[in-house]
């Protein structure tokens, strides 16, 4: 599996201090696919997430050991810069976070980091990022106002869009619908089936439900270990560990 | 499980009739309290705020001619556009080196300021907050009037005044970009951009409109100022002449320090003039800091 493996995780450790809060994860992410990361609060599944973009690497006292092959490349190695890679892997975050700019340049803003373009391009791409986030119908006559003036889901469709906007190969979702209505969290639902054909996504979620309607592979993990891994279908039907099973079934967690 | 719920809400409410009776007269009472303390609170403020206003204003009622503004002042009579314009100068030049010197301050304590120098420019700003103005002033005139030998000058003035205003413009900044969500410097750096471009391009305008209230609260505050101007501006009768050293300067709050002392009805006119320009001034500044800030926030949106 790991010749087509986007993502390869090996023996990886992560600390928060002396905190031991990942303990030599293993794993091969499939791409263009979605793999859900479920387990109990505190179980590392965001921390895992956030060792993807190196988030974890804005704060000193925060550490990872081990690999994590991006495409092959180690993107843990101090020499991989670490823009590039945030480039390449989009992130969107539990509560929305437009920047304080017009819906416009919230798109623009990460395009122009990367490329320059003609403004009938930039026109363009921003058109495309709003169509794919499935926002553009509400906002082609307001492109002007302000991000923050949105309906939270809305602005999480946003984040959305000007995550996609930069052409990322991976887009990493932390609860992306833990602060939405029901509505706007079947929408975001929609909106990842979607995308997954031209991205892979990694989404955290709390809701299992969420991530058996949405992945094609699931995560379970515990008390930072990988519990099991495998295409969500199985796991959530025929659970190959005792752990798996309490957990899905409600018996903890 | 919602009807179930219901059912044992509503046994419990006719259980506990008589006891819930009397919670909710307990409550009555004490919310009647606490409003008519909130309000007894309210009109101790607004009368001493109205009786300061009315009263400067009916003291300046006399003086408030045309000539105020086209006249300067003479000894102790004449106008106040010498006074007028040395406190825009010393205030707005005050302002045009505390404000970036200030917020880049403030931009370092809320984003930089974790280790121990941010905690010691903390501290030292905190302590520079809590010094007395007039020591300020008393520092300005032995550095600059005296050791530089610039005498009373504008230059000492704004110099003076922009170490008082800098503490609060770093705090305000301080406090203005910590009040967005740490997720939005995530997203920010989530998305490739620099240490440069979040903080200039995403937070800074986020905390622009708290910033630039704060800033009208600090020009409000330097107008309002006497005790470090006595000692490095002086006091001039004449227009200012644009040099910036070696030549005083007038201003409104030495007016109302120094002639409200003097034995002449005239003198006293002046400085209640003065007082009032000065007081509406400060209030014209503040109302319209707060009224910029809700404009950009309604217009914008605000983080929850």
């Amino acid at each position: 599996m790991t010749e087509n493996a986007k993502i390869a995780v090996r023996n990886l450790d992560f600390y928060y201090g002396d905190n031991k809060s990942l303990k030599g994860i293993n794993l091969d992410l499939p791409g263009n696919q979605v793999t859900a990361f479920i387990g109990p609060s505190g179980c590392g599944k965001s921390t895992l997430l956030r060792v993807f973009n190196r988030m974890y690497s804005l704060y000193p006292g925060q550490r990872a050991t081990g690999q994590v092959l991006l495409d092959g490349e180690d993107i843990l190695s101090p020499s991989y810069n670490v823009n590039l890679l945030r480039a390449r892997v989009g992130m969107v975050f539990q509560k929305p976070t437009p920047f304080p700019m017009s819906i416009y340049d919230n798109i623009s803003f990460g395009i122009k980091l990367y490329e320059k373009l003609r403004k009938v391009e930039l026109d363009e791409r921003v058109e495309q990022a709003l169509r794919q986030a499935a926002l553009w119908d509400e906002v082609k006559d307001n492109l002007k106002k302000s991000g923050l003036s949105l309906s939270g889901g809305q602005q999480q469709r946003l984040c959305i869009a000007r995550a996609v906007a930069v052409r990322p190969e991976v887009i990493l979702l932390d609860e992306p619908t833990s602060a939405l209505d029901p509505i706007a969290t079947l929408k975001i639902e929609e909106l990842v089936a979607e995308l997954r054909e031209h991205f892979t996504l990694l989404i955290v979620t709390h809701n299992m439900q969420q991530a058996a309607r949405v992945s094609d592979y699931t995560a379970f993990m515990y008390l930072g270990e990988m519990v099991e891994y495998g295409p969500t279908q199985q796991l959530f039907t025929n659970p190959q560990k005792k752990q798996t099973e309490d957990y899905i079934t409600g018996r903890y967690g | 499980m919602s009807t179930s719920n219901l059912t044992t809400s509503m046994t419990a409410s006719v259980g506990s009739k008589r006891r819930q009776i009397r919670v909710s007269w307990k409550r009555h009472l004490f919310r009647t309290l606490g409003t008519a303390f909130v309000w007894f609170s309210f009109v101790i403020v607004a009368v001493a705020f109205l009786s300061i206003i009315l009263d400067v204003f009916l003291k300046a009622l006399p003086g408030l001619k045309l000539s105020l503004l086209t006249e300067v002042s003479n000894g102790m009579s004449g106008g106040l556009k010498n006074a007028i314009e040395g406190t825009l100068v010393l205030s707005l030049g005050s302002l045009l080196i505390s404000a970036p010197v200030g917020i880049a301050a403030g931009i370092y304590l809320s984003e930089f300021g974790s280790g121990i120098a941010g905690k010691s420019l903390r501290f030292l700003s905190d302590v520079l907050v809590g010094v007395p103005s007039i020591v300020l002033g008393y520092v300005g005139y032995i550095t600059m009037v005296i050791y530089l030998g610039w005498q009373f000058s504008v230059a000492a003035g704004i110099i003076t005044l922009s170490i008082m205003l800098l503490p609060y413009i770093a705090r305000t900044t301080e406090m203005a970009l910590g009040n967005i969500p740490q997720a939005v410097r995530e997203a920010g750096f989530g998305i490739g951009a620099g240490e440069g471009s979040v903080i200039l391009r995403i937070l800074l305008p986020g905390a622009m409109p708290a910033v630039m209230t704060g800033l009208f609260y600090a020009l409000a505050l330097s107008m309002g100022e006497t005790a470090p101007l006595i000692y490095t501006a002086g006091w001039s009768n004449y227009m200012w002449n644009g040099q910036f050293t070696n030549q005083p300067i007038g201003y409104l709050t030495y007016v109302i320090w120094t002639f409200i002392n003097e034995p002449f009805e005239e003198a006293h006119i002046l400085a209640f003039a003065a007082a009032f320009l000065i007081t509406m001034v400060v209030l014209g500044l503040i109302l319209l800091g707060r009224w910029l800030m809700v404009q950009q926030l309604r217009k914008r949106g605000a983080y929850q």
